[in-house]
């Protein structure tokens, strides 16, 4: 098999919140071009991990590469773990996008100024330039009509189209999707998908949460099943799809079908 | 017919003296306002019981109290510290400046609490998206935060607005020739209270009138996206 290159690993990631540990010990790597749709019932720790990744959540302990930067973490005094180096951080989020299941778009930004926002503010990218990348993505979203739009004026599938233009306008290593169809009407969850598989077909690095059962079967190339802050399954949709090694799972698909 | 006997003029000069007050109150006001509201959403301790001290003490004594307490209590407190300091001529604190810290401290305290409302009510996804896409603490308040709480703030921050102005009129009482001195001074000459406060109570009215409607044009333009008119 040929060499991949790691985009994120994960290294024994450790997350609480209080008595409930939500992580207990979650390894893996996700190469470029992956599609990897994280499964699991709720309560499982699939955002927390998806928002770790991001440090939206520092982890407690464990290890977390990105582009094969070691984030740096430290220890305060009252033993919470913080970031070493804010900076470091805020470079490392930059280059990963996140889609929100509420999709997140800042209200008071039309679609247009949502889009060059974090390219023209954040990666400084000249204001031209991030505008006529912004039409591009806009058009590849199917809503190159909504330039000049606020928010509240879209509907949810068009938002959340807007939300994945904006993430792709910082030309992202990996797109992280937390739940992206979940608070959407189900006629309007087909077109999102749909922006979502031709990302995946373009050789998009992905990360997917989601409970959407087709497209983990259908249009990652990996999927990961997670249950009580551990990874139960790993592996491509085909084989976990047809021979679960866990009962956990076979009991999940069963239950989603 | 009512006549002004010849004191037009001087009630003008008072009128633009209020509003110079008025204006300049504010200012303070929305300085100490935004950084009691920070410091109320602060994680540090010891800002949030600073913050929360002044508010309390503030919002608990009248403004006239207030007023005569910071106008008479600074004058001693100068003049106490003056000496100390091989300062030794009697220190006169300028009334401009007396009433204009003063009401800018007591409404600082008003601000605090509505823009501490106002950043709550900014949705904390918002806020997420902006530290979710590489932006510092900083930069998400000045590109998310506070384009957006304006929105939020602006009923609260109009009514402690037409409050403020209204308090002005107690600058007359420490010697400041605002409109107000200069009906009652006009008043007395001319044994017609009525009719120079009627001029007074009017100007307030149009001043407040027009803050108004200044208002309203505000909201509309901070709603923009958000909810229609």
């Amino acid at each position: 098999m040929e060499e991949r290159v790691v985009s994120v690993t994960l290294d024994d990631i450790h997350k609480r919140f209080d008595a409930n540990e939500v992580l207990k010990g979650i390894s893996l790597s996700a190469h470029q071009g992956e599609v990897i749709s994280v499964l699991g019932p709720s309560g499982s720790g699939k955002s927390t991990l998806l928002r770790c990744i991001n440090l939206l959540e520092i982890p407690d302990s464990g290890r977390l590469f990105v582009s094969g930067e070691e984030v740096l973490l430290k220890k305060t005094r009252d033993k919470r773990t913080v970031p070493a180096d804010m900076k470091q951080v805020e470079r490392i989020r930059a280059k990963l996008a996140m889609v929100f299941q509420q999709f997140n778009l800042w209200s008071h930004m039309t679609i247009l100024q949502n889009v060059i926002e974090a390219p023209v503010h954040v990666l400084k990218v000249p204001r031209r330039e991030a505008i006529d990348k912004a039409r591009m993505y806009l058009e590849k979203v199917g809503i190159p009509d909504k330039l000049e739009a606020y928010p509240a004026h879209l509907s949810g599938g068009q938002q959340q189209r807007a939300a994945i233009a904006r993430a792709l306008a910082v030309e992202p290593e990996v797109i992280l999707f937390d739940e992206p169809t979940s608070a959407l009407d189900p006629e309007l969850v087909g077109e999102v998908l749909q922006v979502m598989r031709t990302l995946a077909e373009e050789g998009r690095t992905m990360i997917v949460v989601t409970h959407e059962m087709g497209f983990a079967q259908e249009v990652s190339s990996r999927v990961i099943f997670l249950d009580e802050g551990l990874v139960m399954e790993d592996g491509d949709p085909e084989t976990i799809f047809n021979n679960p090694a866990t009962d956990r799972f076979s009991a999940f698909i069963k239950a989603m079908v | 017919m009512f006549s002004l006997h010849g004191y037009g003029p001087s009630i003008f000069e008072g009128t633009i003296l209020t509003l110079e007050v008025s204006l300049a109150s504010l200012f303070i006001a929305m300085l100490l306002g935004i950084s009691g509201a920070l410091a109320k959403l602060s994680r540090a301790r010891s800002l949030r019981l600073v913050s929360q001290i002044y508010t309390t003490i503030i919002r608990g004594i009248p403004d006239l109290v207030l007023m005569l307490l910071i106008f008479f209590g600074g004058q001693v407190f100068i003049n106490q510290l003056g000496p100390m300091l091989g300062y030794d001529d009697y220190i006169d604190i300028n009334p401009f400046i007396a009433g204009v810290s003063t009401i800018g401290f007591i409404f600082g305290a008003y601000m605090t609490e509505t823009f501490r409302g106002a950043i709550l009510a900014v949705s904390k996804g918002q806020l997420e998206a902006g530290t979710a896409y590489g932006m510092s603490s900083f930069m998400v308040f000045r590109r998310i935060t506070l384009p957006q709480m304006v929105r939020h703030a602006l009923p609260g921050f109009g009514n402690n607005w037409l409050v403020l102005v209204k308090t002005t009129a107690l600058v007359s009482i420490i010697g400041l020739d605002d409109m107000v001195r200069k009906a009652g001074l006009a008043a007395g000459a001319t044994r017609k209270p009525f009719t120079f406060y009627l001029v007074v109570a009017i100007n307030y009215l149009l001043i407040t009138t027009l803050s108004i409607y200044i208002l309203k044009q505000l909201e509309r333009r901070y709603s923009v996206g958000v909810r229609e008119f």
